[in-house]
């Protein structure tokens, strides 16, 4: 048994998101490439983006799985699984049990691939949390639900969700900050790459007024929708703006420090680290200071997502996270 | 949508029994079960299609469009495409035609979201 010292640092294959889908990649070649830049070897794979079975693997996909991490010498730490309770659009969500079960396939795919946890979501409704939990003791794997924006610590479903997780009072339940919540403005890249769109700028200015409101992503896109059609707007510029409502929200970076002895795993979420290793929408140097002060031992995983609106190298980005959070939580993370 | 998605696939357009099919991509970072996706709509040549006999296949199965809000446990995985089957839509081999097509998506786990994703290309009927 080996014994935890200090937070480690990992990547999702997520920020490959681009090389994956214009497939320059297949998964083995994708894991081996992670490796050869040793920019593992821990790291967090989607279900359904890298698994065509999800979200029932079959017994021969395990075994080719771990031969590839066997091959690679990666560690499979986290699979992220999706609580998909909206499958008709427009209609009702799906009945409990189905939801249910559709985590414990899940589940039961993740276990089966040799993971140690899952990330799952909020969109499970936290009544359902004591049906499902129990079968991750008895699968001995743990879930971590993801705290996204435009959630945080202190909004109110995370707070439903930690009294659930005081009642039920099990290792198996924890969180999984993903610091896109507490960003403290838009990237410059992401505004560049709306302009870049035809975007025109005061419509950009308007979004940044209306991301520093309160209230749902939806809202808040509706709002800026609303402003920026009555502006004569294109309906595809006012989309690439509204984007940041989804993936981002500006709470206190200190707020983390509630959910830090629950949190099982990170997402490192970052939009561009410059050569001299500073992000440029989240201040890193305060997250993981607090993070690694208040005992946090488990993986961030490196999540690039401005692959969701340029084609910077995504490895590059991924190399300089890593190496600003070895700034911070030194060279052994 | 992002950079590298496309809702028109690789494959183009091809014939297809007295009709034509034409490829289509996910635009998405994930796979996601056929129920959220919608064709809002084809243009070929600057003239709607009319989508009442289209069928969708994928994976060696085919449905008809319309049954596709039904398909919650079909999964479109992420890198492959799937196509859509025109049975009336007659197009010569070798044809060159602007193609516009727009898919609807709604992730089933954000609640009112819905993206619109249009993408026109000029594509060649293959054989």
């Amino acid at each position: 048994m080996t014994t935890a010292t200090g937070p480690k640092v990992g990547v999702t294959l997520y920020s490959f998101t681009n090389e994956f889908l214009t497939r320059q990649f297949e998964l083995d070649t994708l894991l081996a490439e992670v490796a050869k830049r040793k920019l593992g070897p821990n790291i967090e794979i989607i279900g359904f983006q890298s698994f065509r079975e999800f979200p029932d693997v079959s017994d021969a996909f395990a075994e080719q799985f771990q031969q590839m991490m066997a091959d690679t010498g990666l560690n499979p730490v986290s699979c992220a699984i999706n609580s998909d309770r909206f499958l008709k659009p427009g209609q009702q969500p799906i009945e409990d049990a189905a939801l249910v079960e559709y985590h414990k396939r899940q589940l039961r795919s993740a276990k089966k691939l040799g993971f140690q946890l899952v990330r799952y979501q909020f969109a499970l409704p936290v009544h359902l949390l004591p049906e499902v939990a129990p079968y991750a003791e008895e699968l001995d794997i743990r879930m971590g639900v993801e705290v996204h924006a435009p959630m945080w610590a202190g909004h109110p479903a995370v707070q439903a969700y930690g009294e659930m997780y005081d009642k039920l009072n099990t290792p198996y339940l924890g969180w999984i900050p993903d610091f896109g919540g507490t960003a403290s403005r838009i990237p410059e890249s992401m505004l560049d790459a709306a302009r870049a769109k035809g975007a025109k700028e005061d419509l950009l200015n308007k979004l940044k007024e209306v991301w520093l409101q309160d209230g749902q992503s939806y809202e808040k896109a509706g709002r800026l929708r609303e402003w920026g059609m009555a502006h004569g707007h294109e309906p595809l510029h006012i989309q690439a703006a509204c984007l940041a409502f989804f993936i981002l929200s500006n709470h206190d970076p200190k707020s983390w420090a509630a959910l830090v002895d629950r949190t099982i795993h990170i997402h490192g979420k970052f939009y561009g680290v410059s050569e001299d290793l500073v992000e440029e929408a989240i201040d890193y140097d305060t997250i993981l200071r607090l993070f690694k002060d208040g005992g946090f031992t488990g993986t961030m995983v490196s999540e690039w997502e401005g692959h969701a609106y340029d084609m910077r190298d995504a490895f590059e980005q991924v190399r300089r996270h890593q190496a600003m959070a070895r700034r911070v939580w030194g060279p052994d993370a | 949508m992002l950079p590298v998605e496309r809702v028109i696939g690789e494959e183009g357009l091809a014939a297809s029994g007295s009709g034509v099919k034409l490829a289509m991509r996910l635009p998405w970072y994930r796979s996601l079960p056929f129920s959220v996706v919608e064709v809002a709509s084809l243009e070929v040549d600057g003239r709607a299609v009319d989508l009442s006999d289209a069928q969708i296949e994928y994976n060696g199965e085919s449905w008809p469009l319309a049954e596709n809000g039904e398909k919650v446990d079909t999964f479109w995985f992420i890198r492959d495409s799937s196509f859509l089957v025109l049975p009336s839509l007659a197009l010569p081999v070798d044809s060159e035609h602007e193609v516009a097509l727009n898919l609807f998506v709604s992730p089933p786990y954000i609640p009112g979201m819905k993206r619109v994703n249009p993408q026109t290309d000029t594509l060649r009927v293959a054989a």
